[in-house]
């Protein structure tokens, strides 16, 4: 019997099983049996995809960073999703705010997703300091620290931080421009009401991502499955469809820059507050 | 009194559910519990929670006919929640257990009856339920009953 891969994902909703379950049984179908390891929260993946306990860690961006940062460069993002290059974030003020470029927000208060968010927090806070406005200092910032771990996965936190800018209690708050679109579609915000003060560089989301010694042959299978997912076939397409993407893509780093400068700006990995 | 005792068997073949066999009769039961809503069968949790809701409803109409009180239909809605169901899948780092930690169920009565009378059969059916009594201690039962004319 071939040995499976094991491929490591974060749950934070068991829904999200059922998402990989198509995924294993799309490789097993394949010839490629995969096996899945389940983790509540990415420190912990990372371990293991460093102790060797997984094989492929399906990585947040942080997660990313903290894989390269604790192997010491020998990690290797091998595949992405589309919809995982290329993001924004935005910070979302009133429509009737009057606010009209970003120092306008110095003295105020802004709301942000949990404090290991990328999208949510981490970005739009290190771009705000990038605009001369030093998070605590020139702004106040209100977090929402929800399902923290998970690095902003569970969209909670983000929301949260919405609902604070409606309630009035901040002027602004953050959110990935997936999120605007989502909730501006479905009623959560009315697009009226609420305005972009400001977007971020780009940045890109998750990753597959192996320890430098994956084999290259059991890779170059492993994404030759993966990439023959077609959006055009429609028993792939449900599963592409709850996951987020038209199609699979090969990994690449270029995208996390605006993040490791934030990582580096906060000390994220040395405890830094923000 | 010599023991009671209730006797069925189960066989599971592989990737099919299982057959419960029981008396004369048979009935099949998918995986524990599923997150799929389009998955197949009937898992054993919902069975449970089928069950349980059974047992309240036929309970009810048991003690109603045996106190000669008219109920014309009884309806239950129930739902169920597990301590933290990540656990079952296995979620590395996740604590507590897949139990059932609470039950929520409300019970529609229509009668033309005393509503006074009809509490009255209600506590007599949760005392003589043997589902009730079993998960009470364990489990978070909330019963709500509602009498509508």
């Amino acid at each position: 019997m071939t040995k499976p891969v094991i491929v490591g994902t974060v749950l934070y909703d068991p829904k999200v099983a059922v998402i990989w379950g198509i995924i294993s049984d799309f490789f097993n179908e394949n010839g490629f049996p995969i096996d899945m390891v389940f983790y509540s929260n990415y420190d912990l993946m990372v371990d293991a995809l460093l102790k060797r306990n997984i094989d492929i860690a399906w990585n947040s961006p942080l997660s990313w960073l903290d894989s390269q940062m604790r192997s010491g460069g020998r990690c290797r993002a091998i595949a992405m999703r589309d919809t995982d290059r290329d993001r924004e974030s935005y910070l979302v003020v009133k429509a009737d705010s009057g606010f009209k470029k970003v120092s306008d927000l110095r003295g105020k208060s802004v709301a942000v997703g949990a404090s290991d968010s990328p999208q949510a927090t981490l970005i739009p806070l290190s771009y705000l300091q990038n605009h001369g406005l030093i998070p605590g200092k020139d702004v106040h910032v209100k977090r929402f620290d929800i399902l923290v771990g998970k690095h902003g996965d569970h969209t909670g936190g983000e929301l949260e931080a919405f609902y604070s800018l409606s309630r009035g209690e901040v002027v602004a708050c953050a959110m990935i421009d997936l999120n605007w679109q989502r909730w501006t579609q479905d009623g959560t915000i009315n697009p009226n009401e609420y305005k972009i003060l400001a977007t971020t560089d780009k940045f890109d989301h998750c990753v597959f991502t192996v320890r430098q010694d994956f084999p290259a042959d059991l890779e170059k299978r492993w994404l030759e499955v993966l990439f023959s997912m077609s959006y055009d076939n429609p028993k792939h397409r449900e599963m592409m469809d709850m996951e987020g993407l038209k199609q699979w893509l090969p990994g690449r780093t270029s995208g996390f820059g605006p993040l490791g400068d934030a990582v580096k700006t906060f000390h994220f990995f040395k405890g830094g507050e923000i | 009194m010599d023991k009671v005792s209730w006797n069925l068997r189960i066989v599971a073949e592989e990737k099919e559910p299982a057959t419960v066999y029981v008396r004369k009769h048979q009935f099949r039961v998918g995986v524990p519990l599923q997150f799929d809503p389009e998955y197949q069968h009937i898992t054993a949790l919902e069975y449970a929670l089928g069950a349980l809701s059974a047992d309240v409803v036929g309970g009810l109409q048991a003690v109603s006919r045996r106190r000669r009180l008219k109920l014309y239909c009884i309806e239950a809605v129930v739902s169920g929640e597990l301590n933290n169901p990540l656990t079952y899948l296995g979620v590395v780092g996740e604590t507590g257990n897949p139990g059932l930690e609470h039950v929520n169920m409300t019970v529609y009565v229509s009668s033309t009856a005393k509503e006074e009378d009809i509490r009255e059969i209600w506590g007599e059916m949760l005392q003589k339920s043997p589902l009730v009594q079993t998960l009470k201690p364990t489990v978070k039962l909330d019963f709500v009953l509602k009498v509508t004319a």
